[in-house]
């Protein structure tokens, strides 16, 4: 292991702006990561009719939206992060991009991590395009207090969910396979981790489950940070914890996983398709 | 006792000299995928600095293996590798950085432009050559904002070969680096590849096409199940291991075959007119037969005299034994 040279990070920064080219350039993920959220936030405002509800305490009246916002926000995180990498990878691999790769002196640790850098990138600024709209049209506050612990939280979670999409995509063994394996994992969790509903009624069980998983911990770290009446900082050391973990479990599994030779040549994506088709 | 070891000396000296001077050198090289299928069985292998070499040989020859074993794709099972003085297998940055792969459909980037594709493939190398410039050698030059998702077949292949040059490799790796080209564009790459070997590249091709072979290489082998079952350069192995010339022509209406002064030595076939017979000295063979036509005003029809083609002594070489 030797530390990376002033040119690998130069070689990092420049294929770190080529994945956030490349996936704002890709229609699949601008409409799922970009589109799809506002859309989202639009018919969840419909549906609501923009309601005030009465806050907690001395907050006086929000708007619904204060409550979803940051749920769909966090859906959209996971999209640019999660469901989009083990997708990407997984037809990276299927497509021989990773075995170009791996013939040129790029270090495979340079292009995954730019890959997952550039994944991150991209679901914070959907993020950020999310308020841009939420804050101005629907009421939405953003408080000042609490805005360091939202970023971190942000910024934790999408290494969370984009090294966590990594060890998962190394599971899928072709890229037809990528988005069952990516939305059967996600959609169940996202429903018990409290982005669709809130979790104070369910059973403890199901808490318990939910727990299990990283997405929970981002979403209520998340929430938290925007609940108002909040006092001091919203900081949710417990949570950003298990984030931590789990980011770490992921790049583990990952770089394990990630070395394996291809299969015999008679196995190759040639053949696959020769199949197929038949 | 002086002049031997002085031999022996310089003896050394010429096979080290001639050790350096190789790009590839492989002994004995061995892989069997699942412990069953023997793709390659004790592959012996060099190539020369600046030789352009093909790899010849039938789809399941073991030519991807021996050819993913030389990039560092794959580990051999046994044997002795040496690529640019690199053990491919360990599959260090510094040797990579002196190889360019071209391999038939490895996937890229949709969305990136030509010219974006040939700049971010070539950042990792040492000394990249410059876009634009890599553009116009493979004939893309006039179009380098183009998508790579809206570049045709044949386009793509040059852009593959653009990238597989871009980092100024020493070594160039062609897998069938014109299946499935027209043949202006089969002419371009050509002249292409041929403009890299004056450069000075060391190139190893594998291809299925004879004339491909047989135009661009120095040297010439053809694997069949696992081995190497010849080698020569294009004429050699074109000649065969002793395969004779074969005169043929049709006697003219009118004229007795007996009249003739046929070789002696020769084996004859006749089909009604039709003659043929094989010789490995033609011209001498030829000499009394042609006098004597010539003499007497006979035209020998359809007169031909063919050696066997590369593609001929390869279908030979590598039909499966009965």
């Amino acid at each position: 292991m030797t530390l990376p040279t002033r040119s690998d990070l130069a070689l990092l920064g420049r294929w770190l702006r080529a994945r956030v080219t490349i996936q704002l350039r890709t229609g699949r993920a601008v409409v799922f990561t970009f589109a799809f959220p506002l859309v989202l936030l639009v018919l969840f405002n419909g549906l609501n009719g923009n309601a005030k509800v009465d806050a907690v305490g001395a907050a006086g009246q929000v708007p619904f939206a204060q409550f979803y916002t940051p749920s769909i926000a966090i859906f959209s995180l996971t999209t640019a992060c999660y469901t989009s990498v083990i997708i990407g990878i997984a037809t990276a691999r299927d497509s021989r991009l990773l075995k170009r790769v791996r013939g040129t002196p790029l270090p495979m640790s340079i292009y995954l991590g730019a890959w997952l850098g550039g994944a991150a990138l991209t679901g914070i600024l959907a993020v950020v395009l999310l308020f841009a709209v939420a804050v101005p049209v629907f009421g939405v506050h953003v408080y000042l207090s609490t805005l360091p612990a939202a970023v971190v939280t942000l910024v934790l979670g999408a290494a969370c969910l984009s090294s966590v999409g990594l060890a998962v995509a190394t599971l899928a063994k072709t890229a037809d396979q990528a988005t069952p394996i990516a939305q059967l994992t996600f959609l169940p969790v996202s429903f018990i981790s409290g982005i669709w509903f809130p979790l104070e009624g369910a059973p403890d069980w199901l808490t318990t489950i939910a727990k299990a998983f990283p997405l929970e911990h981002i979403v209520h770290a998340f929430d938290r940070t925007f609940s108002p009446g909040v006092t001091g900082g919203a900081w949710s050391p417990h949570d950003l914890w298990s984030i931590g973990v789990w980011t770490a479990i992921g790049l583990f599994v990952a770089t394990r996983r990630f070395s394996a030779e291809p299969g015999t040549p008679e196995q190759g994506p040639r053949r696959r398709v020769l199949r197929r088709a038949a | 006792m002086l002049t031997n070891d002085l031999e022996v000396t310089v003896a050394a000296r010429g096979a080290a000299a001639a050790e350096q001077d190789l790009a590839i050198r492989v002994r004995g090289l061995r892989k069997s995928y699942d412990g069953a299928i023997q793709a390659l069985d004790g592959v012996d292998l060099d190539v020369r600095r600046g030789e352009v070499l093909a790899v010849l040989g039938p789809n399941g020859a073991g030519k991807t293996t021996l050819v993913e074993i030389l990039e560092g794709h794959r580990a051999a099972d046994a044997g002795e590798v040496s690529v640019l003085g690199h053990d491919p297998a360990a599959s260090e940055r510094a040797f990579r950085a002196r190889i360019g792969i071209v391999l038939q459909e490895d996937g890229i980037d949709g969305s990136l432009t030509a010219r974006e594709a040939v700049e971010l493939y070539s950042a990792a190398y040492p000394h990249p050559r410059a876009a634009a410039e890599v553009l116009d050698l493979v004939g893309l030059g006039d179009r380098p904002d183009i998508r790579v998702s809206a570049l045709s077949g044949g386009q793509r292949r040059r852009l593959d070969l653009a990238l597989g040059i871009a980092g100024d490799p020493e070594l160039v790796f062609l897998d069938e680096p014109t299946t499935g080209f027209d043949p202006s564009a089969r002419r371009h790459s050509w002249e292409l590849i041929s403009a890299l070997r004056d450069l000075g590249k060391t190139i190893l091709l594998t291809t299925h096409y004879m004339d491909e072979a047989q135009h661009l290489a120095d040297r010439v082998v053809v694997i069949a199940r696992g081995n190497v079952i010849a080698e020569g350069t294009p004429d050699t192995l074109g000649r065969g291991a002793g395969e004779a010339a074969l005169v043929a022509f049709r006697i003219p209406y009118g004229v007795a075959a007996d009249e003739l002064p046929w070789p002696a030595d020769a084996e004859i076939e006749r089909r009604e007119r039709h003659v043929s017979f094989r010789t490995h000295t033609p011209t001498r063979d030829l000499a009394p037969l042609l006098t004597r036509a010539a003499e007497n005003d006979i035209e020998l029809e359809a007169l031909t005299v063919t050696r066997p083609t590369l593609e001929d002594v390869y279908l030979q070489l590598t039909e499966e034994p009965a």
